[in-house]
């Protein structure tokens, strides 16, 4: 590793301020989730007030997870260990900070565009063009640091984590622009049955290419890292890393198998999200082998745990996904809460879990100084998995009983009544995250300014 | 074993990126038929503005715009064809229904049922967890009805000349007093339902059910005590009917049964086979006559042979 080793709070600039990014519109981002699951069941709570009107506090809520929590967590743990890992410094911290700026300046507009009501109206490509450009500058911004790192080594081998995070900002730039139609900046859409076609292959890119690629580099440092093990195998890196790629490309036509577009894509998205479980089950034999007899070890490090979590839930919801592409299982769980669950599973469960894993393995070790309470990040531990836990049982009994009850003829405003309960359970099961996200913010904010073991 | 080189990692990803865009996105976007089909017709000015107040107060997030074959609930009548969208940018098929599916939402309901929906959706719909558009001013809420209005195309011009057409009837009969607005009402239901009495007995318990059924979908507009005064009566002309004024007025279980099923076309009463089974009708209409007109026909003659669960 690094000859001279680096620690304190101004070593590693980018990672940190990206680290407290992340820690920062969580909290936000976890608030508007609450908010909206608020609005379910007290729908007048904000009325009169548009800019916080369901329909808008919802895209604010999945835009600021997506790139206010999750991707600038993943990419802090990426700015730590893509230098460790190549034997060298970050190209430019200066550059890093600047793109971290420029991300927190995306994020601010983000969300007073959209709870103002700007918006171009496609899921996950919501934002009005001049955000898409400023989402757009910071991902070439990181490219250019992570890339000219990459052409500075002093490491002549690149370890798997660098071929993920990689080739996550590499391929979502591009098909953030694609998939957000940057060519005609009024609509941001193509026109008609092309246009969902476009906005789905996107959609679920931004799962398939940024999401999972950089909680996968995040999972392939820290697992071996806090089991002081070699990685299992090298051989299924190379196949997760490239069947991932190939596979996880074609499968954004299954969220359209109920709508007229042709079969030969719904068939091959079908078939795909089934052949899903090659990349799932390569990354996961090689991140569990290499735990294998050294759970003890995961369980000592925070960051570990929660890693490792992460990689649990990646199974579930991976699994989970490839069985509701099937057409019949979609009968049921279409246009309903099974999906909403599905969703929190694989963002919160797997890549929020992953990021939060990251920070805490980054955060001693790019301050120098233990996390200010272990206790704390436990606490928070607990109420991130038995929120997103509770929010699979939960909203999965929702869509059950709504795709059920729609089959069965009866109409979405009957059935309205009989979901409220757990409408309710699952705001407070919102709150439990929510007051996690504060918990971790607050350990972070202690641990990196006011922590009293320094001074001792 | 594969060297992974930085051109590797980089470029590899990226071609294999761009055959995938090739194959899933460019070709169905170049062989895809975009031949309008036949309910299609281009929006109007002021409907596009509606759309674009759809678009930004997210409405698409809980209402999907695509009926699938299996479909039983709002504009179940026609399955999404390409065709229907090829003018839409973006299209707004949606991925949930937190609310009902509005492929076909034109013309269901007349415009002034949508400005209380829209004013306050429990106004209309007691269930609702929509949120109140209040916020977007009248002005606004006019141009979001047009667009709502359009949806379904040349089938929601055909239903919503209809309400036109009825609204215009409905309104004659309501100025013209209760005496002839009732006559009116009963005439355009077919003779065999207006001499029908309500076949089943009443009993406690089918009140009690009943009771709950008008709570969950009548109150709004016909008001907890049954006077037409419930909070969506300002928004809406003819105002919601009064049943206290029903007494010794021939009003039958059968009126009763085939006006909520049906509902009135160019009123805001919608029609409820959709939302209630046949029995919810028989009982809701019951607790209507035993409680606001005071006079039911429950199980009087002609009556056929008694359901087998009579007492």
């Amino acid at each position: 590793m690094n000859d001279k080793p680096k620690t304190g709070l101004f070593a590693y600039p980018t990672a940190a301020i990206f680290c407290l990014t992340s820690i920062f519109w969580m909290m936000i981002a976890t608030f508007l989730g609450l908010l909206g699951a608020t609005l379910l069941i007290a729908p007048d709570l904000t009325e009169g007030i548009g800019w916080l009107t369901f329909g808008r506090v919802r895209p604010a809520h999945v835009n600021l997870v997506l790139f206010g929590f999750v991707t600038p967590g993943l990419l802090a743990a990426a700015f730590y260990y893509i230098p460790k890992l190549l034997r060298t410094d970050l190209f430019s911290e200066k550059l890093g900070i600047l793109s971290a700026g420029v991300w927190n300046l995306m994020l601010v507009a983000a969300m007073v565009t959209l709870l103002a009501g700007q918006t171009q109206a496609r899921e996950y490509a919501e934002l009005i063009w001049s955000v898409d450009m400023m989402v757009i500058l910071s991902f070439i911004l990181v490219i250019i640091n992570f890339v000219l790192t990459v052409k500075h080594r002093k490491e002549p081998i690149l370890f798997v984590s660098v071929w993920y995070a990689g080739a996550a900002v590499v391929l979502t730039a591009t098909t953030f622009a694609l998939g957000n139609v940057v060519w005609r900046p009024d609509s941001g859409a193509l026109t008609g049955i092309p246009d969902a076609i476009l906005l789905w292959f996107y959609g679920h890119n931004i799962f398939g290419l940024l999401l999972t690629p950089l909680s996968i580099g995040v999972a392939y440092y820290v697992v071996p890292k806090v089991c002081k093990a070699p990685l299992y195998s090298h051989t299924l890196s190379l196949v997760g890393f490239w069947s991932l790629i190939v596979v996880y490309t074609h499968i954004g036509t299954h969220h359209l198998l109920q709508v007229p577009v042709p079969t030969w894509l719904k068939v091959i998205s079908i078939v795909d999200s089934v052949a899903m479980v090659i990349p799932v089950s390569v990354f996961l034999i090689n991140i569990w082998y290499t735990a294998k007899s050294k759970l003890g070890e995961i369980h000592a490090d925070i960051g570990g745990k929660f890693v490792f979590t992460g990689t649990i839930m990646y199974f579930f919801v991976s699994i989970q996904g490839s069985i509701m592409a099937l057409p019949q299982v979609q009968r049921v769980t279409h246009f309903n809460n099974w999906v909403v669950g599905h969703a929190h599973i694989g963002v919160l469960g797997f890549s929020g879990m992953i990021t939060l894993g990251g920070l805490y393995y980054i955060l001693p070790r790019i301050t120098g100084r233990p996390i200010y309470s272990r206790l704390l990040a436990d606490f928070q531990y607990w109420l991130v998995l038995i929120g997103v836990t509770g929010f699979a049982i939960v909203l999965t009994v929702v869509g059950l009983i709504q795709g059920n009850s729609w089959l069965n003829g009866e109409t979405v405003h009957r059935i309205i009544p009989q979901i409220h309960l757990y409408y309710v359970i699952r705001a407070a099961l919102g709150l439990m995250i929510f007051t996690g996200a504060v918990i971790g913010m607050y350990n972070f904010v202690r641990t990196l300014f006011y922590n009293p073991e320094e001074t001792s | 074993m594969m060297k992974m080189t930085p051109k590797a990692i980089f470029i590899g990803s990226l071609i294999i990126l761009a055959a995938v865009v090739f194959v899933v996105v460019y070709m169905p976007w170049s062989t895809m038929d975009d031949t309008p089909s036949e309910i299609f017709r281009s929006r109007s000015k002021i409907e596009a503005q509606g759309r674009k107040l759809y678009k930004a107060n997210g409405c698409v997030y809980c209402h999907s715009q695509s009926i699938r074959t299996i479909d039983w609930g709002l504009g179940a009548h026609r399955i999404a064809q390409s065709g229907d969208y090829v003018e839409d940018r973006p299209i707004l098929l949606g991925s949930a229904r937190t609310g009902p599916d509005l492929s076909q939402q034109g013309g269901e309901h007349p415009d002034d049922w949508h400005m209380a929906h829209f004013f306050n959706p429990r106004f209309t719909s007691p269930y609702s967890i929509m949120p109140t558009f209040s916020f977007l001013g009248m002005d606004n809420i006019t141009l979001l009805t047009h667009y709502i209005q359009s949806l379904g195309l040349k089938e929601a011009d055909v239903r919503m000349e209809r309400q036109r057409y009825w609204k215009q009837k409905a309104i004659e009969a309501y100025e013209s007093g209760p005496e002839e607005n009732i006559k009116w009402l009963h005439n355009h239901v077919p003779q065999p339902w207006r001499e029908l009495p309500n076949p089943y007995p009443t009993s406690e318990a089918g009140l009690a059910r009943g009771h709950k059924v008008y709570q969950d979908f009548c109150a709004g507009c016909h008001s907890p005590i049954g006077d037409g005064m419930g909070p969506a009566q300002p928004w809406i002309y003819p105002p919601p009917f009064n049943f206290t004024i029903l007494k010794d007025r021939e009003i039958s279980g059968g009126i009763l049964y085939y006006q909520i099923m049906n509902g009135i076309t160019g009123t805001a009463m919608p029609y409820f086979k959709k939302h209630l089974e046949s029995e919810k009708i028989w009982e809701v209409g019951n607790f209507v006559a035993v409680y606001f007109i005071n006079q039911s026909d429950a199980n009087t003659e002609p009556r056929g042979i008694d359901a087998s669960w009579e007492p």
